[in-house]
């Protein structure tokens, strides 16, 4: 053969090994007869990769062939990452904790069967949008809850608000006394997000709990007089030094050792808080809910979950089998109850039967979600027909750090109506 | 002897590789542009000029545009009189001066992440700069949660990367500067500082050009470091054009419009680095 023509095929074999190494994608795949599904996780300092890889090989002993394969979403923001994998051919099999609303225009999730989901769970239409599951509702969340320092609460005469004067007023006299009054991890948007959560869940949720659904009916708006009011009330902290300086420079982590190290006397962050507090650490710590101005108790509450299953999976019913297998796995729950501080939400197993070692910080709060109390869905956070439109709870989210450096609350509202109103239409 | 042609089927397969990971790309995004396109849906449509118009009424955009060019002059500012003073004084041809040379090159060798992570661990509330303030009892500084600081602090850090490559280009440049030419200034009764403007200057001015032009291109696509270092904020005020266009892509499911984006993006680094070389090429030729 010729030396050109050699080097032709040369370099046409070449490229066409680049193309084929390029057109790879990590999705279902054989394995020697039994089937390899790739399963979209991501880490927390509560959901470590240890935990991912045990509560695979948990999930997948029942299930004969199934080999799972992770990817580890690069930040916390696996909702983001999701898309990226879907733009680009490679969207995972089954999928952690991600916003299903998001995904459902695209008929990308397959909805789970309602007699599973009626025989295992307490809330089995707690996750359903438009009357179909896309996440198995596992476990409830309260968020955010107020954690605060019953040490720091203590030393400095303090008692647990019960009103939103109340509340003003503890801050106040923390920050008196030369304590960071409110904790915030304000470096990442969605943990930034808590006192917003908050402060709309409680007090325009908590007075009309079909708030969302009357935004997407265009009978409202977030330029609406008491929503203005609601948020006010957070700009009205940051003016007051509620936070701390530099609180939107704290990442999650960074928040969390503060707040445990008593450098701050209250911590508005979700359930899954209870998770970090130890067994040595839960004598001085305590959590209450978000006071309102009149004092009535407002649950913001989301009942979560974690296995979405790609409908166009090759292997859609494997995936499916992994899913729920996954999400009843009592070892799984039993370390979200106690890593993540779960409240669990099966039928048939007790939060006792599990035998969890739970923190008498959890067991004050489980009793928020135990008894008979105002629940409404805590904005920006629920998988059910009250998710936002998508892409808004990440502006709703942001919105809790833009108020930190603008004093025009109306103007960002107008600003959410009009990207809620876009999104909506798209 | 070479055979002529020998080498062309590996400079056609460049070609195909740079067909194939540039031109389409970019023809792609350019087609994508005129469409509603959306990550999540199988079709999209044709919706002309829209999404450049849309550009003219995003405030969060403009706050992008800057951001970067902000972060972009202070960052070429910075790296080049930096660069050209560190490359003066490294401007000696000893086994130590050499290792110095190497030594400063190495925020280059890293990839922007890595950089971002050790400066993070610096930076942040709990980082090892505010440790060492508190040894003195200083209070702790926002270096990132407060939205001045935090922009100072991109612009330190990206100058601390770019000031490497400058260095090591104008240290190059410094080394053509033939020394018969100091010596004649010298025998002309130059000092110092007549020396440099008269003879330095005018000889490593490619030098310059070259600096100025990949510190501006390779800045306005700044993407990795703020999304290690900041995730474009405090309150979204750290966010870089191509911060903004990622967001735009993958959290609010534009496609479309976040092509269109791209497309400025492009425009406006292609326009403002042909202007700066045609500028600096200008004045290379005065000198």
């Amino acid at each position: 053969m010729p030396r050109t023509r050699r080097s032709v095929l040369l370099s046409a074999i070449s490229t066409a090994a680049l193309l084929a190494v390029a057109g790879c994608t990590p999705g279902e795949s054989s394995n020697g007869g039994g089937t390899t599904l790739t399963f979209l996780t991501f880490e927390t300092p509560a959901l470590t990769a240890k935990f991912w890889d045990d509560s695979i090989t948990d999930a997948t002993k029942q299930l004969d062939g199934v080999t799972v394969k992770k990817i580890v979403a690069p930040t916390s923001d696996r909702n983001a990452y999701a898309k990226q994998l879907q733009a680009s051919g490679q969207f995972p099999d089954v999928l952690a904790s991600i916003n299903p609303k998001d995904f459902l225009d695209a008929g990308l999730l397959q909805p789970f069967d309602q007699a599973w989901l009626d025989a295992n769970f307490l809330q089995p239409n707690g996750n359903a949008i438009n009357g179909k599951t896309y996440i198995p509702p596992t476990n409830s969340q309260i968020l955010p809850m107020v954690f605060y320092n019953k040490d720091l609460f203590a030393k400095h005469n303090l008692t647990v608000p019960t009103t939103w004067a109340q509340f003003a007023d503890v801050a106040a006299k923390l920050k008196a006394a030369g304590v960071t009054p409110i904790q915030l991890a304000g470096a990442e948007p969605w943990s930034a997000s808590m006192p917003l959560v908050g402060l709309v869940s409680a007090d325009v949720l908590g007075k009309n709990p079909n708030w969302i659904k009357d935004r997407y009916a265009g009978k409202v708006k977030f330029t609406d007089p008491d929503v203005v009011a609601a948020v006010t009330k957070q700009r009205n902290l940051v003016k007051a030094g509620a936070f701390g300086d530099g609180a939107l420079g704290v990442n999650y982590a960074d928040a969390n050792k503060q707040f445990l190290d008593g450098k701050s006397g209250m911590y508005l962050m979700g359930s899954w808080f209870i998770g970090q507090i130890t067994a040595a650490q839960a004598k001085s710590f305590g959590g209450f809910l978000l006071p309102t101005d009149d004092g009535k108790q407002i649950v913001p509450f989301n009942v979560g979950g974690t296995t979405s299953v790609n409908a166009k999976s090759a292997n859609a019913a494997k995936a499916a089998e992994f899913a729920k297998a996954w999400s009843l796995s009592p070892n799984n729950l039993k370390t979200l109850i106690e890593t993540d501080g779960a409240f669990p939400m099966l039928k048939t197993v007790k939060l006792e039967d599990f035998g969890a070692t739970v923190t008498p910080v959890f067991t004050d709060c489980y009793k928020y979600v135990q008894e008979n109390n105002t629940k409404v869905s805590s904005i920006g956070w629920v998988n059910n027909d009250d998710a936002l439109p998508p892409g808004v709870a990440d502006l709703f989210y942001a919105l809790s750090q833009q108020l930190f450096t603008n004093d025009d609350v109306k103007a960002q509202l107008a600003a959410l109506d009009t990207a809620w109103d876009k999104a909506a239409k798209k | 002897m070479t055979r002529r042609g020998g080498l062309a089927p590996i400079a056609w397969l460049a070609v195909l590789l740079y067909a194939l990971f540039l031109v389409y790309p970019l023809c792609r995004s350019l087609f994508l542009s005129f469409t509603d396109r959306n990550p999540l849906k199988a079709d999209s449509t044709f919706v002309g000029l829209s999404n450049y118009l849309d550009m003219l009424d995003d405030p969060r955009l403009l706050a992008t545009l800057r951001f970067t060019l902000l972060v972009v002059v202070a960052v070429t500012v910075v790296a080049n009189v930096f660069g050209l003073a560190f490359a003066l004084l490294l401007n000696r041809n000893t086994a130590n001066y050499r290792v110095m040379r190497t030594l400063i090159f190495i925020p280059q060798v890293l990839s922007g992440v890595i950089v971002a992570f050790i400066w993070r661990s610096i930076l942040t509330q709990n980082g090892l700069l505010n440790a060492a303030l508190a040894q003195v009892d200083a209070r702790p500084v926002a270096w990132l949660g407060s939205t001045d600081l935090a922009t100072v602090s991109i612009c330190a850090v990206v100058s601390w990367m770019t000031i490497a490559f400058a260095t090591v280009v104008y240290s190059a440049a410094l080394r053509t500067v033939p020394p018969e030419l100091y010596e004649a200034a010298r025998v002309d009764g130059a000092g110092a500082l007549e020396r440099f403007r008269a003879v330095t200057l005018p000889m490593i001015a490619p030098g310059m050009t070259i600096n100025v032009v990949l510190c501006l291109i390779t800045t306005f696509k700044l993407y990795d470091v703020i999304a290690v270092l900041t995730g474009g904020g405090p309150a979204n005020t750290t966010q870089s054009t191509a911060y903004y266009l990622l967001e735009v892509a993958f959290t609010q499911n534009l496609f479309g419009y976040s092509s269109a984006i791209a497309m400025l993006l492009l425009a406006l680094t292609a326009g403002i680095a042909y202007t700066v070389t045609f500028l600096l090429r200008k004045r290379e030729a005065r000198l």
